[in-house]
């Protein structure tokens, strides 16, 4: 087995670890981190860059992004949650950052499926059908 | 002008809180046009994926944690971290009759400067090919124009035939003279206003050629007023490895569209041996585990794949056809190297050029001994089988007793026999490049062989004989070649008819 092989079966075991009911559980990582620490393993600084992708991937699929251009209220945000939580079949949580190059509208991320409602990106689509 | 207000307020009307969904990753690395991507989670295996500035490539290899993507065209302004995104479309090319006379890339975009492409529809560039029940025997002759080949080695539409040789021995030039000699069959045809006739449209795919080599094919196509029923699809040698390996597979999905909506189709592959070191570049860039001579595993089915397409399909399928003509370069005539032998294992046939051959000035320099078509040979007409059936046979004997004659002073008579009338055979072949000779003119000239005309002829003037005797029934016998294409066989009436004309030709030459 190459080392990269070794390093990234190392490192989804870690994650597996650091899972809870499916879960990705922020207790159990920083258990596993301190068990690292403890013990670190062959090529510990290339096995926590594996580590920190596989986390991020994991936290990026329960987490939806939502950029909005002006307000969004709290109760839409909610519902947002509640539609997502409902389509993927796990929880997700809600994170929200404004962007007006949106224009208005908004675009949110959940892993790599990108739901985008904004104006900007209806004007991309616009360009794009006439070039 | 109304029309885009139209289209554009339709497209705002569409904008009312629709949302788009899309998947997308983001470029891990890229080199040598091969971009990691990280993400894509829903990407299909040869799907399209588009990168920022309307680049595009194709998902190859679908990994565990990255997608391999090929990127098709340039790749300089992409950088790591870009986004990529999936577009839910298998790479799909423009076909339709608006192709023809035009010049396009692997992708179908025009490369002529003509304008646009007319054509409405598109068609996957990956196809399985057609099946069992819904393909058909060879029966419909494709007539190359070329005497040697179709008296000796006849191709039939929905065939394969692979034309093999070292370089410089006229292997692209058997293509292009069939390419011309499909268009002259399609004017006259066309102009005779029989709804019965067929016309086969072209296809010359260019993998890895110079560009001035294209052009020089482009310029001859075009001299010869075939590029109106041609289409060239380009990917050459300054083109990426992508598209030298998709070129071949846009061509024949274009050849696809006529056969599908019961129209023939010819395609040149030329040629498949820069085709497999394309795939090989791609593959070792990939970092696919690599085979003999590094090609990968899968370069077999690479070229199976594509030439299983060409198939002849049923009534009820449409009754259309796709002819296929690959090329393979060899080196030192060695058929048994990896490519050569893949594909001759592939084709219906092959057409063996030989570089002694034409270094002695017999063009085209085709092996009889090497050369064979397996199906063919049930789509000649019958009049070519009347007058080539044993000229095969006789002129590799001939090849046979030749070498062994070099050796001996005195031969028998019957060696001798065989010996002149298989130097006047191979003089008869000899046939310039670019002027296919229409396949009634073929049966005129072979007559007169089988009939013993050109027996006291001298061997140096057989080929001014044959231009003569081709110019006379052209110029002077119109009706009778007529009779031979419309009948497709010798009855007793065109043997005397052409005995009369041989005799009245005879005087005239001597």
């Amino acid at each position: 087995m190459t080392r990269d092989k070794q390093i990234s079966n190392y490192a989804k075991g870690l994650l597996k670890v650091s899972l809870e009911d499916g879960q990705f559980s922020e207790e159990r990582a920083a258990a596993v981190l301190q068990a690292l620490e403890k013990n670190p393993p062959r090529n510990y600084a290339s096995v926590l860059k594996e580590y920190l992708k596989l986390v991020q991937r994991e936290v990026a699929n329960s987490t939806a992004a939502v950029e909005h251009a002006g307000e969004l209220s709290a109760s839409a945000l909610e519902a947002i949650k509640a539609k997502f939580t409902a389509h993927y079949g796990r929880p997700i949580t809600v994170t929200a950052s404004q962007n007006d190059d949106l224009i208005a509208g908004l675009r949110v991320r959940v892993g790599c499926d990108v739901y985008d409602s904004s104006v900007a990106g209806a004007l991309k689509e616009l360009e794009a059908s006439l070039s | 002008m109304s029309s885009v207000i139209e289209q554009i307020e339709q497209q705002i009307a569409n904008l009312q809180a629709t949302t788009v969904q899309s998947n997308v990753g983001k470029i891990v690395t890229i080199a040598d046009g091969v971009a990691k991507v990280d993400g894509l989670s829903e990407v299909m295996y040869n799907e399209m994926i588009e990168f920022p500035g309307g680049t595009i490539g194709i998902a190859l290899n679908l990994e565990e944690d990255e997608v391999g993507v090929v990127i098709l065209g340039e790749s300089t302004h992409l950088k790591a971290g870009d986004e990529a995104k999936c577009t839910g479309k298998l790479l799909s090319v423009p076909v339709g009759k608006g192709l023809l006379g035009r010049v396009v890339d692997a992708l179908g975009r025009p490369v002529d400067g003509k304008g646009p492409i007319e054509s409405n529809e598109a068609y996957p560039v990956e196809k399985i090919a057609p099946g069992i029940i819904e393909r058909k025997s060879v029966d419909q002759p494709l007539a190359t124009g070329i005497m040697a080949i179709d008296s000796m080695i006849p191709i039939g539409r929905g065939q394969r035939e692979l034309i093999i040789g070292d370089r410089g021995t006229g292997k692209t030039t058997i293509a292009i003279d069939t390419i011309i000699n499909q268009a002259k069959i399609n004017e006259v045809g066309l102009a005779s206003g029989d709804e019965s006739f067929r016309p086969v449209y072209s296809i010359y795919v260019a993998v890895g050629q110079k560009n001035s080599n294209i052009a020089r094919t482009l310029g001859v196509l075009e001299e010869a007023d075939a590029l109106k029923y041609t289409i060239i699809v380009t990917a050459p040698a300054a083109d990426s490895a992508a598209n030298q390996y998709l070129a071949p597979y846009s061509g024949v999905a274009m050849a696809e569209w006529f056969m599908t909506n019961g129209m023939d189709a010819l395609i040149v592959y030329d040629d498949l041996s820069k085709h497999a070191a394309a795939y090989r570049q791609m593959s070792l860039v990939l970092k696919r585990p690599s085979g003999r001579e590094a090609y990968p595993g899968d370069v077999f089915y690479l070229h199976s794949r594509l030439l299983e397409r060409s198939a002849r399909v049923n009534e009820e399928n449409g009754n259309g056809s796709v002819t296929a003509l690959p090329i393979i370069e060899t080196l030192a005539g060695d058929l048994s190297a990896y490519i050569p032998t893949n594909v001759i294992s592939i084709t219906d046939g092959q057409i063996f050029l030989e570089t002694d051959l034409f270094n002695q000035g017999i063009r085209p320099a085709v092996s009889v001994g090497l050369s064979v078509s397996r199906v063919g040979s049930a789509a000649q007409i019958k009049a070519t089988k009347q007058v080539a059936g044993k000229i095969k046979l006789e002129l590799a004997q001939f090849r046979e007793l030749a070498a062994f004659a070099q050796f001996g002073s005195d031969l028998d008579a019957k060696t001798k026999a065989q010996l002149d009338r298989g130097a006047r055979i191979v003089e008869l072949f000899k046939q310039p490049a670019f002027n296919p000779i229409p396949i009634e003119e073929q049966v005129a000239v072979l007559w007169g062989i089988q009939n013993n005309y050109y027996d006291d002829i001298e061997v140096s003037l057989i080929v001014a004989a044959a231009n003569a005797i081709r110019e006379f029934f052209t110029s002077r016998k119109e009706a009778l070649l007529v009779s031979i294409r419309e009948k497709a066989k010798i009855d007793d009436e065109l043997q005397a008819e052409l005995k009369k004309a041989y005799d009245e030709w005879k005087p005239s030459f001597a």
